[in-house]
């Protein structure tokens, strides 16, 4: 059951709804009626993305279609800088895209990847294979900028070495609907897994940031936080397990996850899951849900700060601590000025 | 650890289930299995009214058109509904007109439970040891209810649920079924067609009940169910504080406990919840037995500034699935939520709490203190949801998780939903096991590691404690002590 | 009192004690001086059984009995104290609970009877003053948000509570300040008595100038590499403990 199925068969038994538990805050089968047309081919020269002004590799995938191939592979003992950009151009169509990605023993990666919507309304569903081997260290960062009317499914499936590292960022906006699912095995053996997200939704958009981890193996680190900030109508979800297998003794998870409620009318919903089946770990997840410290907008005010520019710097000081998670300094520059500027457009 | 590992064979040393007794006296059952002709046995022998019975057939005729509910981190065999009884009760009269009637057996058997009976022993106790009154609940009937005349005195109804209908049709036409409905769920629905006695109280506006109330379950008949509905009004500025005990003999079949509780609270009442429950669990090694404990609670906090507290200890039964809950409707009103629940042996529970936040600064906190040991699986459930009206709401929730030993499992499953700019909500959850540094530290201070445990097990869970109702919460320590620590001393 | 010989321990497959003797007679204060790493702590863990310190060879007896083959608690009831380093934290439970019962656990398996409420709460009432200790602290849970010199100062009432015949301190002053070192100096210096004996272990002369020993021991590489009086402290103290880096 996906959207990639539904998209692919045309059948619209296929898609998840608020009736499976894991989808019950974001359902498709209610806002997706009748299965759209495929997206056109588009070799339209396009501006820079979110992350041009880096260096590095680029990958483009307009409305599913790439001319690079679907397989990223990155050597052994090499280290790149790559910017995957997943483009959808055509309003009212919809396209999937199933890519790859393989790190070799020691290599690194810096995947810069951001999925842009030129377009309003389009169906878009995109699996992603993250295959890290002993060693490897990726580092993904994700900036997803729908367009308001889209539907977007964004789903990884890593799978990872003894020693190896994953650390993930996303940053998102949101869409119409809009889920971006990470499930990955955690092979323990000293492998690191940083997973942040945040979320800054207006109008009517909607984003779901859901994780899964799974601890096979003993001696595994998980550390998430993600933060969110909700305006208008829009609605927030964030849902994050983290299952420790019998055996995965000494395994150590954290799960944080902040939400700002800047109106009556937005939402927020949450579900952070510890499943343990081992006795020897500390896992815990915090989860706080509400509006601004007013007491610490008054203290601003109070030293001659107008209202608005105190709320303005609390947000971003809130949004912020997760930016600083980005290990890669350039692109942790570059996502601060996507976040200026999505919040300006707000 | 040379400790954790002994200690972790203590508590598989289960020290046996206490209240596994039998108690043999002739007894009256409905023809096994369910159908509309079992429901009529039920409602004749209770000399219910007609709107009872209609009530009653209506709730069967939609418990027939529903599924079995799969959600849960419990499993079990499929429930045979025709394999069971569905009232039992003692050879007599519909209830006894004095305690002189009760069959000795039965006297006997809350004796060794440790549950007083005559008003007399009670008041013959130490000075200053607080009184409450019991309504004793055997299989499908009440035995006897303490008390009633002096509760009478200041206004306050406390009696069997049968005895309710009969006497006081009005009130329990008016409130049955408002909280929980007929077909809330499935469980429900078929308590709603079967229900047997439980407790009626009615706390009049004004009024503080002189004393605590309580309701003792006991399943004694094999293949049997117990339906038990119990119904709690407080109405404008009264407050009462209610506490139910559980137990059930050693058997090798599963036996089904459904009940429904239903707790209304009007302006300015406060109403206090407390369960201890020890079901037979079943056999620690084999799995085998135990009680499915598959129970609906909820209360309506209906008036303005009104309290619902919910304060459970939960070690027994097999499979435990209850989720006592809160309706915050009314403006200012206050959920508590405290819970114990320990799971050792084969036993499973999935519990927790729902905090539904409709009117405007409404309050609720929830502390859920889980313990897994042997190869059991605890699980807390819960919910938080603050609907737009509910402007100002606060939640606080915590929820932590204790591992003893490899092969148990503890999960935690909270879900958040918020819908209001200005509501404050905070939830942490931990899971750990009992900490080796912190046992050792208390044995270079001279505890045996089994004292240690306890010492630790008993700070875990102390918050919980605290809210129980001081008589029974050294009762509830006594047997946390024992669902865990097998052989103390 | 204490007789340590040829004591030799691993934790997690390293050798840290490497053949350890060390005599402690009745009645006298003796102090462990050395560098960093050199055994000190896993010395006083193995003398009180913390699990993961396994010891390969030696003997360590306690008035003539095998100390090693005791549990942590017997040892305790026996009359060893240790006063850890970093004191743990225990949620849930009050300093006083802690305490009370930690005291009768011990008496009853010394055959003793429970120590009244009153008898209690009087005594360690007393005690607290001595240690200038505010008593509403011992109704918290024991060290929960306790700042470091609050933990150590627990840590000497607790030793004043049990009056144990071998007190082993470990680190005691670190993270105190001037004063808070010497109300706790003072609180042990007045568990200093003809059957009492006690073993101080500290990287720092500063502690001796409050405690001061009967003999002072140099640990090094595992093993007690020089003994002297409390000459030695000062001498330490001012040449360091680079003579003795070889020693090992």
């Amino acid at each position: 059951m996906s959207l990639s199925n539904a998209l692919l068969t045309g059948d619209l038994n296929q898609l998840p709804g608020r009736r499976d538990e894991d989808w019950r805050w974001t359902d498709l089968r209610g806002v997706i009626k009748t299965a759209p047309p495929r997206s056109p081919i588009d070799d339209r020269v396009l501006a820079a993305g979110p992350f041009g002004s880096l260096e590095g590799q680029e990958i483009l995938i307009i409305n599913g279609q790439s001319s690079a191939g679907l397989e990223l592979v990155i050597a052994p003992d090499t280290r790149q800088v790559v910017r995957l950009r997943l483009v959808s151009t055509t309003d009212g169509t919809s396209h999937t895209v199933a890519f790859k990605v393989k790190l070799g023993a020691g290599a690194e990666l810096v995947l810069l990847e951001s999925h842009e919507g030129l377009a309003d309304g389009y169906i878009s569903s995109v699996d992603l294979d993250f295959d890290l081997a002993e060693g490897g260290r990726l580092e993904r960062i994700v900036i997803a900028d729908d367009g308001a009317h889209a539907i977007s499914v964004n789903r990884s499936h890593v799978v990872m070495g003894p020693k190896s590292s994953f650390s993930q960022s996303v940053l998102t906006r949101g869409a119409r609907r809009q889920r971006i699912e990470t499930v990955l095995v955690h092979p323990g053996a000293e492998a690191q897994v940083e997973m942040n997200g945040v979320y800054l939704l207006d109008g009517q958009r909607h984003a779901d940031i859901t994780t899964s981890v799974e601890h096979a193996g003993p001696g595994g680190v998980t550390r998430q936080l993600t933060k969110g900030v909700v305006r208008d109508q829009s609605r927030g979800v964030f849902q994050g397990r983290i299952l420790v297998d019998a055996g995965a003794d000494q395994t150590e998870a954290k799960m944080g996850h902040h939400a700002l409620i800047l109106s009556d009318r937005a939402e927020v919903d949450a579900r952070p899951e510890l499943l343990i089946h081992a006795d020897d770990v500390q896992c815990a997840h915090g989860n706080t849900i509400g509006a601004l410290d007013e007491e610490a907008l008054f203290y601003m005010c109070q030293r001659g700060l107008p209202e608005e520019e105190a709320r303005s710097l609390l947000i971003a000081a809130f949004v912020d601590e997760v930016v600083c998670l980005i290990r890669d300094s350039a692109a942790q520059d570059c996502t601060r000025t996507w976040i200026s500027d999505a919040r300006g457009r707000t | 650890m040379v400790a954790v590992k002994k200690t972790v064979q203590q508590v598989e040393n289960l020290e046996k289930y206490q209240h596994g007794f039998v108690t043999s006296i002739e007894q009256d059952f409905a023809p096994k299995g369910l159908s509309a002709d079992t429901i009529a046995f039920i409602s004749e022998k209770k000399g219910e009214p007609k709107w009872m019975l209609d009530w009653r057939m209506a709730a069967y005729e939609r418990w027939l058109a529903l599924n079995e509910p799969d959600w849960a981190k419990v499993s079990f065999p499929k429930i045979d509904f025709q394999d069971s009884y569905y009232y039992a009760a003692p050879k007599e009269r519909t209830g006894p007109a004095s305690l002189d009637e009760v069959d000795p057996e039965i006297l006997e058997t809350y004796a060794k439970l440790g549950i007083p009976l005559r008003e007399q022993e009670v008041l013959a106790g130490v000075i200053g040891s607080p009184r409450y009154a019991v309504d004793a609940v055997f299989d499908s009937v009440s035995v006897v209810t303490t008390f009633k005349k002096e509760l009478a005195a200041v206004g306050v109804i406390f009696c069997p649920m049968s005895e309710a209908i009969r006497e006081h049709p009005e009130l329990v036409q008016k409130y049955l079924g408002t909280v929980v409905p007929v077909s809330d769920n499935y469980y429900a629905c078929l308590n709603s067609a079967v229900f047997s006695d439980g407790s009626f109280v009615y706390i009049p506006p004004g009024v503080r009940c002189p004393m605590e109330l309580s309701t003792y379950f006991r399943i004694n008949a094999a293949e049997s169910g117990q339906f038990e509905r119990t119904l709690i009004i407080a109405d404008a500025g009264s407050y009462v504080s209610y506490l139910e005990g559980c137990t059930a003999p050693m058997r090798d079949e599963n036996q089904l406990h459904a009940a429904v509780v239903e707790l209304v609270a009007l302006d300015d009442a406060e109403i206090k919840y407390s369960t201890v429950q020890n079901w037979y669990p079943g056999d620690p090694e084999t799995g085998r037995g135990g009680i499915y404990n598959f129970v609906t609670k909820r209360a309506d906090c209906r008036g303005a500034r009104s309290k619902v507290s919910w304060t459970q200890v939960e070690t027994g039964s097999a499979i435990t699935w209850k989720y006592p809950s809160c309706i915050l409707r009314g403006e200012g009103s206050v959920g508590e939520f405290y819970s114990i629940a320990i799971t050792n042996g084969r036993q499973q529970a999935d519990t927790g709490t729902k905090m539904i936040h409709l009117g405007a600064n409404t309050r609720s906190r929830i502390i859920s203190k889980g313990i897994s040991a042997g190869r059991s699986s605890n699980t807390y459930r819960g919910l938080v949801s603050i609907h737009p009206k509910a402007g100002g709401a606060r939640n606080f929730t915590q929820c932590d998780s204790l591992l003893i030993g490899k092969t148990c499992a503890a999960h935690t499953v909270p879900y958040v939903e918020a819908r209001n700019g200005s509501c404050v909500l905070e939830h942490e959850a931990t899971t750990t096991r009992l900490s080796e540094d912190q046992l050792f530290y208390a044995m270079q201070r001279g505890f045996s590691q089994e004292e240690a445990v306890q010492l630790l097990v008993n700070g875990f869970v102390k918050e919980v404690l605290q809210e129980l109702p001081m008589e029974f919460a050294v009762e509830a320590q006594k047997l946390v002590a024992i669902s865990l620590e097998g052989s103390v001393g | 009192m204490l007789k340590i010989e040829g004591l030799r321990a691993e934790v997690g497959g390293t050798e840290i004690l490497k053949g350890l003797t060390l005599e402690v007679p009745t009645g006298e204060v003796h102090a462990i001086m050395g560098p960093n790493g050199a055994g000190k702590s896993t010395l006083s863990y193995v003398l009180t059984g913390r699990p993961g310190y396994e010891v390969t060879a030696g003997s360590a007896e306690l008035d003539g009995e095998d100390l090693l083959a005791l549990l942590p608690n017997e040892r305790a009831a026996k009359g060893m104290f240790l006063s850890f380093q970093y004191p743990l934290e225990i949620p849930g439970v009050p300093a006083l609970t802690f305490i009370r019962t930690a005291l009768n656990a011990q008496r009853k398996a010394r055959g003793e009877a429970d120590v009244t409420a009153p008898e209690f709460m009087k005594l360690v009432r007393l005690r607290a003053g001595e240690l200038k200790m505010d008593f509403d602290m011992l109704k918290r849970a024991l060290n929960v948000g306790f700042s470091g010199g609050e933990k150590k100062r627990m840590e000497i009432l607790q030793m004043a509570m049990l009056s144990p015949r071998l007190s082993i301190l470990d680190e005691t002053d670190s993270g105190l300040d001037i004063d808070a070192l010497r109300i706790v100096s003072e609180g042990v210096n007045a568990l200093r008595g003809p059957d009492r004996s006690m073993l101080v272990i500290t990287h720092y002369q500063r502690l001796l100038d409050y405690i001061r020993p009967d003999r002072v021991h140099v640990l090094a590489g595992g093993r007690i590499v020089a003994s002297g009086g409390p000459e030695l402290a000062l001498e330490l103290e001012r040449e360091g403990y680079d003579k003795y880096a070889g020693a090992a």
